[in-house]
């Protein structure tokens, strides 16, 4: 056992960022918003938290809290700006946001390193803290899920206007919603950083976005462990594929098309969809 | 000088106008981003290319070939990810995922085949002759990439005004259910629109790849962020706004460029598209389709 998490931790470490990192999209899911804003509110979080580790001589737990919040802040901010567009004019403009960041980071040497990215970052992230972090998380959103608030968020993903018609100030309820996902973001991001010992302004791009937006799709969106099973198989999948670059991607491609194709719930429905199977 | 940059904008700005049309054509009739349409343009390119080194065939031919095995690609992603999944009902994020897979698969497929180094064309394979015009010089290249540039968008607009199926594909895309009622065939139309956008995506591919004399299998990601831009610019679904928008971003990332330098080029781009979604979300140019914003 100990062999194999030696062998194996840092597969391990990112399976439970990328939980953690998805259960922020997991939340907007649950109303409806398919954001890729996080690689922006990742990079924030990540430059912020690094500059404070190695040029302010600041200790990791006060920087990864200044990353949450300063990631939540501009989750505020843009939140205020774009959660009044709809569909996919919103996940634009949450993609536009972070090809902004990614570039501002590309240019902004003095902080970010430019396009070499910074090297050499104390790595201060341990697996325990992950996995703590992976499990508060979880308490927290099952907390919510199951709280009026839950029962609301279900109601806002139904019938947005009926909500709104109700009584409701769904804009403002969004906005909250966008701003803890924007903390998640800002925490995993500092994370991140401090878990690889470099960063560059490419791993917080389009695709880190996707990647994490993907995760509770395809694990299940509606299902509390469907962010963990996504996130899990995205990344082991591409661990276990590692003989050959292009027939992860043919592969993984493949995986996703299948489960999007005939998982509508998600992988962590097959259970489910197995026994029915097999009842009749 | 100003005249030369005007033309390098104006023929990157076509590139983008020919690929973000097809994208529009897509959302227009069928409300889905189709997110495999950078990986059916970079096949396009490696079609090109590999009819002109193989086969040795002209240019114009090159481009038709590849139009037409870009459009077979649309016509996959259609039947592959958009029709189980609009038959289905699923969620429209769905649609998204399901494209980009379809995407990541494309790009497999062509590290496979062709392996992942940076090719390009044959030398002979190109016009290289530049023309002098008022002190500026102008590659050949560019004032021809221009040109089919502009040939394809008025086939298209052609296509979509007199042909018949022009006008079923504007009927589908003004409401499915009244084009079903009247009768037209709208699982057909659906196919025939998904193939006219990949081969727009395809002809754009060929076009890239001569200009910039590079053709890899991750050429697409960069041009997918570029159509999603205009769109944006002219307004999700709007074809002449996809037209308007391409020229203008092309214009505008040359500018800046010699304004500021190629650092911040990308980020105006999309500085833009966050600006208009704030300020105009249906677009610059925006129309009918102020409901869906």
């Amino acid at each position: 056992m100990i062999d194999l998490f030696e062998a194996y931790h840092n597969v391990i470490d990112l399976c439970l960022l990328n939980s953690v990192l998805a259960y922020g999209c997991f939340l907007l899911l649950g109303v409806n918003l398919f954001s890729l804003a996080t690689g922006g509110l990742m990079a924030i979080g990540a430059y912020l938290s690094i500059w404070l580790t190695m040029q302010q001589g600041w200790a990791f737990a006060p920087a990864l809290l200044a990353a949450a919040v300063a990631a939540s802040l501009a989750a505020l901010g843009l939140g205020s700006l774009v959660l009044r567009l709809r569909g996919d004019y919103f996940t634009m403009a949450t993609l536009a946001f972070t090809e902004v960041v990614r570039i501002i980071a590309l240019n902004w040497n003095s902080v970010t390193g430019g396009a070499l990215g910074i090297f050499g970052i104390p790595k201060l992230a341990e697996t325990w803290q992950l996995a703590l972090l992976l499990v508060l998380v979880i308490y927290l959103v099952w907390a919510v899920r199951s709280s009026g608030i839950g029962e609301r968020m279900r109601a806002v993903a139904a019938d947005e206007l009926a909500v709104s018609t109700a009584g409701y100030d769904v804009a403002h309820f969004k906005l909250a919603i966008f701003t803890v996902s924007g903390a998640i973001a800002g925490l995993g991001g500092g994370l991140a950083a401090h878990l690889n010992m470099f960063v560059a302004p490419g791993d917080f791009g389009f695709l880190r976005s996707f990647d994490t937006v993907i995760a509770p799709v395809l694990g299940g969106a509606w299902n509390i462990a469907g962010p963990v099973i996504g996130a899990t198989l995205l990344t082991v999948l591409p661990e276990a594929l590692r003989f050959s670059a292009q027939m992860r991607e043919i592969l993984v491609g493949s995986a996703l098309l299948v489960a999007v194709l005939f998982l509508p719930t998600g992988v962590a429905s097959l259970p489910t969809v197995l026994r029915r199977k097999w009842s009749i | 000088m100003l005249l030369q940059q005007f033309v390098n904008g104006l023929s990157l700005g076509a590139v983008y106008a020919v690929f973000a049309i097809g994208f529009s054509l897509v959302f227009g009739v069928m409300n889905v981003l189709n997110l495999s349409q950078g990986a059916v343009f970079m096949w396009g390119a490696y079609v090109g290319l590999e009819v002109v080194r193989n086969l040795a065939l002209p240019l114009p031919l090159a481009i038709l070939a590849a139009g037409i095995a870009a459009g077979l690609l649309g016509v996959l992603s259609e039947l592959l990810v958009f029709r189980p999944l609009q038959r289905r009902g699923a969620n429209r994020w769905m649609g998204m995922v399901g494209s980009l897979a379809l995407a990541r698969i494309l790009i497999g497929l062509a590290q496979e085949i062709f392996g992942t180094q940076v090719v390009r064309y044959p030398d002979n394979a190109l016009a290289g002759a530049a023309i002098d015009l008022f002190g500026a010089r102008l590659q050949l290249l560019q004032v021809v990439a221009i040109g089919v540039a502009f040939t394809m968008v008025v086939a298209l607009a052609a296509l979509l005004r007199f042909s018949n199926l022009g006008r079923a594909i504007r009927t589908v895309a003004f409401s499915e259910s009244v084009a079903r009622l009247v009768g037209i065939p709208v699982d057909r139309v659906r196919l025939a629109t998904f193939f006219v956008s990949g081969a727009l995506a395809g002809g754009a591919g060929v076009l890239w790849s001569l200009l910039f004399q590079s053709v890899s299998p991750f050429m697409g990601d960069s041009i997918l962020l570029k159509g999603l831009t205009v769109m944006i610019l002219g307004g999700l679904g709007n074809i002449v706004g996809a037209l308007v928008g391409g020229l203008l971003l092309g214009l505008v990332e040359v500018a800046s460029i010699v304004a500021v330098g190629s650092g911040y080029r990308d980020a105006i781009g999309f500085g833009l598209v966050l600006l208009i979604l704030v300020t105009r979300p249906t677009g610059l140019f925006a129309t009918r389709e102020t409901k869906r914003a």
